[in-house]
């Protein structure tokens, strides 16, 4: 009994202290997000005015103007590269789950794994090779496209996860209502898992929103605003870059307050995410 | 029994998942608004019998049908093994309910219901909320559903899914109807109503039911088959099989000695 209740105690002494050490490397874990916040919010609020959202930057030296430009140009690159990245996401994530396991999925499979782990300025240079140089010039269309690659594995491989989870039986119940599998698929199983492929989709955003390297020598920047598509055009990243390497104050404090908008819009989208996958549950 | 009778017949029936013989040369017929039971112990083939029965079994890979199943519709006897027979067309005549209630997920109980006649293209409101009101009544869900047909198939009670999946499976309009174990996942109460469905069901549809639950099929069906890897070893009508069975592995699976 005595040993017993020894052996009680040395358990929740180490019990205890496991859970210490848990708390503490967890704490760790989440500083550094918790300083980031706080030093964005601290040096970006600042700048945080109507102007910074509707006005073009100034020239050096000048005092005032905004990021319009780039607040525009991230949200044009953004639909370019959904318009491309999410049916082929979804073809693929769909190709993969549904074909029958052979050669052809198995190659698509290891090349949506690859694309992941492809790293995004190797991504750039690739629509550099293809887009830029073909066309003669940075361009809108050419940071899509980096973008839309960027986007096609995340997709892909979220929309395949969420189709693996639908049951063969769900399935085989729309066959056995005397529907060709092609109707069953795309109109009783996809709608149904609709907020999951959501999710993957709002994930994959958030991802692009912030990527830089793709866009640097693809979209390239431009301080004027939209020229068109077949332009150089500014994102959010690529500004934030070149104004916090400036020497100007009016710039480096117009770089703070955009990284601290595209943190909340990142942040915001990732909020949503979590949102409908709690609701799907 | 006239030829007309007859709903289903199967003739030296086989199935195969791979080299692995599991349904072997059955033959048997159902006449026309039977509730038939296919019993035996577990693995014994029932489920892989009746996927035979409309065109499903075909769909897993390496899955492999042999024999002959006539179905009786409008215009005569038809073999629907028959080179060229179109396995859509089949399964709109011979229904399922599977083991699992599976309504569609993110559909309403009002979408679950008019799925195969929507996406066959019948469009007209008027015609799918009849269908929707005649197909809840049939599976005796309606009174408790008519106020929230917009709600997700997949916020019911197992039991009221599984219903549910009956009424998706009338919907349609089959001569026959397959269950497979369909109250195996159920509480005593939903399998009680839905046995009692099963028995008005009757006068709509030919129905074959799988059950291991041997009380269930003494209950519901007026004949039985008994199954024994993947053989039939005997049928005929259910007072029978449960009171004089011929073959003594039947009397003693019944009498519970095994499975
Ligand atoms: N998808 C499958 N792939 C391979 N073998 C299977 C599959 N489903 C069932 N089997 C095998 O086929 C035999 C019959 O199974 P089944 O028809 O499900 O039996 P029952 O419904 O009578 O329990 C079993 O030996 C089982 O292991
Ligand atoms: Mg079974």
């Amino acid at each position: 009994m005595k040993e017993l209740s020894l052996r009680d105690g040395r358990r929740k002494v180490l019990n205890w202290s496991a859970i210490t050490v848990l708390c503490v490397l967890s704490f760790l874990a989440i500083t550094p997000l918790f300083f980031i916040f706080s030093y964005l919010a601290v040096r970006g609020a600042g700048g945080l005015s109507l102007a910074f959202f509707t006005e073009l930057p100034k020239p050096v030296g000048e005092i005032g103007g905004g990021m319009a430009n780039a607040i525009g140009g991230s949200l044009i690159l953004l639909s370019i590269a959904s318009s491309f990245g999410i049916p082929i996401g979804l073809a693929c994530g769909v190709a993969l789950s549904e074909l029958k396991v052979g050669v052809t999925v198995r190659a698509l499979r290891l090349s949506v794994d690859l694309l992941t782990s492809v790293p995004s300025i190797v991504i750039g240079l690739f629509a550099y090779a293809v887009v830029v140089v073909p066309m003669r010039g940075y361009s809108a269309w050419a940071g899509g496209f980096a973008l839309s690659i960027v986007m096609i594995p995340i997709v892909a491989r979220s929309t395949e996860e969420i189709l693996r989870l639908v049951p063969s039986h769900v399935y085989e119940a729309g066959l056995a209502l005397g529907l060709p599998r092609w109707k069953v698929l795309l109109r009783l199983i996809i709608p149904g898992v609709r907020a999951g492929v959501t999710t993957g989709i709002l994930l994959a955003s958030a991802r692009v929103s912030g990527e830089t390297a793709p866009l640097l020598f693809t979209a390239f920047s431009n301080s004027f605003g939209f020229r068109g598509l077949n332009q150089p055009i500014a994102s959010l990243p690529v500004q934030i870059f070149t104004y916090a390497t400036s020497h100007d104050d009016t710039w480096r404090q117009l770089a703070w307050t955009g990284a601290l908008v595209l943190v909340f819009v990142v942040f915001l989208l990732n909020l949503v995410t979590r949102f409908l996958i709690r609701r799907r549950e | 029994m006239t030829d007309s009778e007859i709903s289903l017949r199967t003739e030296g029936l086989s199935a195969w998942f791979g080299d692995h013989h599991v349904v072997k040369s059955i033959s048997l017929s159902v006449s026309r608004n039977d509730v038939y039971a296919l019993i035996g112990p577990s693995g014994c083939g029932k489920s892989t019998f009746i996927r035979c029965l409309n065109r499903l079994h075909e769909e897993i890979d390496g899955a492999r049908v042999q024999g002959d199943v006539w179905i009786s519709g409008d215009s005569g006897s038809e073999n629907i093994y028959a080179p060229g027979s179109d396995p859509v067309a089949i399964r709109r005549q011979v229904g399922m309910v599977f083991q699992k209630p599976n309504p569609f997920p993110g559909l309403s109980i009002f979408d679950n219901v008019v799925a195969g006649l929507r996406l066959a293209g019948v469009k007209r409101r008027s015609v799918l909320e009849e269908v929707v009101e005649t197909s809840l009544k049939h599976a005796a869900l309606w009174t408790e559903v008519k106020d929230k047909l917009k709600k997700p198939g997949t916020s019911l009670s197992g039991g009221q899914q599984q219903r549910l999946c009956i009424a998706r499976a009338l919907a349609v309009r089959p001569k026959i109807l397959l269950m497979d174990e369909p109250t195996s996942a159920l509480d005593p109460i939903s399998t009680a109503r839905i046995e009692e469905l099963v028995m008005r069901l009757r006068s709509e549809v030919t129905v074959l039911i799988v059950t291991h639950n041997m009380q269930q099929a003494a209950r519901i069906s007026n004949q039985t088959a008994f199954f024994l890897m993947g053989e039939l070893v005997e049928s005929g009508p259910t007072s029978r099989i449960f009171t004089k069975p011929k073959d003594t592995r039947t009397e003693q699976y019944i009498t519970g000695r095994f499975g």
